[in-house]
């Protein structure tokens, strides 16, 4: 089975339906990008994958667990579902060792203290910003902020990790820091889905790339195929725009 | 001893005139003085700066309470003559508004962006040009929410020129209850003209701040 | 002729000195007091419960359009009729409490408001509970953006207490009346008085600009 499955979700918000009827699976270890003209649903299907969102039909499984169900803690499913946001979120009145230990230390995996900074210094390391440590967000460039997010997320280790549009808030010079440590996230194994205008990222990093239409998955496959030879004039007009 | 009839109502409305009074010679007084403060809180004069910020500083750290005694007892003594109660009573409310507004104003103004006086500088305008037609307008309209809220203040606060005995909606509430030994009639009565003039303006000053945020 | 005479208050200064130690604990009292209001009224007024936030709404609209004067009165004159007979002190301590109640309740339910929604949602996606995204999370934030506000509500509340004087409640302008009863130095008497309230309301706000230096020390911006 794979980690995640999407079966035939639909979403509305008021009158307007944003996803009508979705079908996605999302093996261990894969990197799926998901791409799209805005307003065809990308980042709502991602938001309702770890619950930010309802959905009115169908269901989504993360690791066998069914996302929507009543019974389901989404607490402790989130604890292995990170999720960065394109506005970084971070918690502008910590600084950035407690905006990663704060979720650790309440949730209890590991002991305030010394342990704790090891850890913040553990996931700094591998975003490439262990002087930041006692920074504020408020003092941090943006690409400098989404890395710290990303190491927030990392500090949970997860089994799955959520991208929206990540790189959309930052100023053009800032984007290859974050998309580097994205980068390696991938090497390293980590099971990613992206929802990006970042072709480039899309053509080389992922495994899979879905092109979302009008609210449904209009095709999918390898990006090199995908980009290559677009089975619809939907996709063929999307890569043309963006290129 | 006497009951609580609809004629007390009556005197109690009449009363309102008065306080309508006092509140037209404070914006009427007050409201030139305050404009004059925000100007001096914002120009460039440091000696002005120092000397509006420092009224405004006073007059809003004492009681209002207080402010009404010092005229009351003050003007006659350094104006050698007695004066109707309604020039003292007058003359507090009117630097009352004048210090309120004026912090109100000098917020106003600094709020809208220094960019804007320098392009109007640009195109030559005179600093009061400037001020008239591109920084007052602006300033206006970011303030108002909070002018219209002040006068709320205003209204209530003009009830405090009961205690010196100027018979104005609360000082006609107070005659009332002492007259008919009916204090929660009259209080509760006085309490509604009160929140009939004030509800209407809190609304709108509510309203006006939607507005503008939703402008912005 | 102006004559001023300010030689005779001194011997009063007991007087002045204990109208101010009533002054700052009526202050103190329907500050705390008042914050607790606030504090329930702000979340009633987030309740599921549409007759709790009627009620709640209706308080601080209430409240805040009629005068102080007149609510203090209310609760003086009124309450012994229902068997409820506070000294001066006591009840102008409910009705400053009251009246700061209102403002506070509207000033911290903005306060909690104003916090972006997607730093909750940020909260909640690392896995933390209601009450640790409220205490962590909002709350922190929150606080910083209501000080300015209720810090100076209390400034405000400090003149406000001058009304219990109106009610014989001790305090320092009850005081002054005291002594311009004893001395006929009116003018003098409240000229004195409106500069230790000026005093002491510089002295608030110094204390409080200290106080949020010390406790919001992270950068804003961006």
């Amino acid at each position: 089975m794979a980690l995640v499955e999407i079966r035939n979700v639909h979403k509305s918000f008021g009158e307007v339906e944003v996803l009508r009827g979705i079908d996605l699976a999302v093996e261990k270890g894969e990197i799926v990008t998901i791409i799209g003209r805005s307003g065809s649903g990308k980042s709502t299907l991602l938001r309702c994958i770890n619950g930010l969102e309802q959905i009115n039909g169908g269901e989504i499984l993360v690791a066998g667990e069914r996302v929507h169900s009543r019974s389901t803690d989404l607490r402790k499913l989130r604890e292995h579902v990170g999720i960065v946001f394109q506005q970084f979120n971070l918690f502008p009145h910590m600084t950035v060792a407690r905006n990663i230990t704060l979720a650790p230390v309440l949730t209890g995996r590991v002991a305030k203290g010394d342990a704790a900074r090891e850890l913040a210094l553990k996931v700094l390391a591998q975003v490439g910003l262990e002087e930041k440590i006692d920074a504020y967000p408020g003092q941090l460039s943006g690409g400098q902020q989404q890395r710290v997010a990303i190491a927030r997320c990392l500090a949970m280790s997860p089994y799955l990790m959520l991208f929206d549009e990540v790189t959309s808030a930052l100023d053009p010079e800032l984007v290859g820091e974050v998309l580097k440590v994205m980068e390696d996230l991938a090497t390293q194994g980590m099971t990613m889905i992206l929802v990006t205008h970042e072709m480039n990222f899309a053509r080389n990093v992922a495994s899979k790339l879905v092109f979302m239409h009008a609210g449904m998955v209009h095709e999918e496959g390898r990006p090199a195929d995908l980009f290559a030879n677009p089975a619809t004039p939907e996709l063929a007009n999307f890569i043309s725009s963006v290129r | 001893m006497r009951g609580f009839t609809i004629s007390d109502v009556l005197t109690m409305l009449a009363a309102v005139q008065w306080t309508a009074t006092l509140v037209v010679l404070a914006l009427a007084f007050g409201a030139p003085l305050a404009l004059l403060l925000a100007r001096m809180c914002t120009g460039r004069s440091r000696l002005a700066r120092l000397l509006a910020t420092g009224i405004l500083q006073l007059v809003q750290g004492v009681p209002v309470l207080g402010l009404l005694m010092f005229f009351y007892f003050g003007m006659p003594v350094f104006l050698g003559i007695k004066v109707p109660a309604l020039v003292s009573v007058g003359a507090a409310f009117t630097i009352f508004t004048a210090a309120f507004l004026g912090e109100i104003w000098r917020g106003g103004i600094q709020a809208v962006h220094v960019a804007q006086g320098e392009a109007a500088a640009c195109l030559g305008l005179t600093r009061w040009q400037t001020f008239r037609h591109v920084i007052a307008p602006q300033a206006f309209r970011i303030a108002l929410p909070a002018t219209v809220g002040f006068l709320v203040q205003l209204i209530k606060n003009t009830s405090l020129a009961s205690v010196v005995g100027f018979v104005e909606l609360a000082r006609a509430g107070q005659l009332a209850s002492a007259a008919t030994f009916q204090p929660l009639l009259s209080y509760a009565c006085v309490a509604a003209i009160y929140f009939a003039l004030c509800f209407p303006l809190t609304l709108w000053s509510r309203s006006l701040e939607d507005k503008l945020n939703g402008a912005r | 002729m102006l004559q001023l005479n300010f030689n005779q208050l001194w011997r009063y200064q007991d007087e002045f000195l204990h109208g101010m130690s009533l002054t700052l604990l009526l202050t103190l009292v329907a500050t705390l007091a008042g914050l607790a209001i606030g504090l329930a009224g702000a979340a009633a007024a987030g309740s599921r419960f549409a007759a709790l936030r009627l009620f709640v709404r209706s308080y601080v609209e209430v409240i805040r359009n009629t005068p102080a004067l007149i609510q203090l009165f209310l609760i003086f004159f009124v309450l012994p009729y229902a068997g409820l007979r506070l000294p001066p002190v006591y009840a102008a301590a409910a009705a400053l409490s009251i009246y700061m109640g209102a403002y506070a309740s509207e000033i911290i339910r903005g306060g909690l408001a104003s916090i972006p929604r997607s730093q909750i949602e940020a909260g909640q996606c690392l896995g933390l509970t209601r009450w640790q995204v409220f205490r962590h999370v909002i709350l922190p934030p929150a606080l910083r953006n209501i000080y300015p506000s209720i810090t100076s509500q209390i400034v405000l509340l400090l003149l406000g207490t001058s009304l219990a004087s109106q009610v014989s409640a001790p305090e320092l302008f009850h005081a002054a009346a005291f002594v311009e009863s004893r001395t006929f130095r009116s003018f003098e008497v409240y000229a004195v008085v409106c500069a230790i309230y000026f005093t002491l309301v510089l002295a608030f706000r110094l204390a409080f600009a200290g106080i949020g230096r010390i406790a919001f020390r992270w950068p804003t911006g961006r």
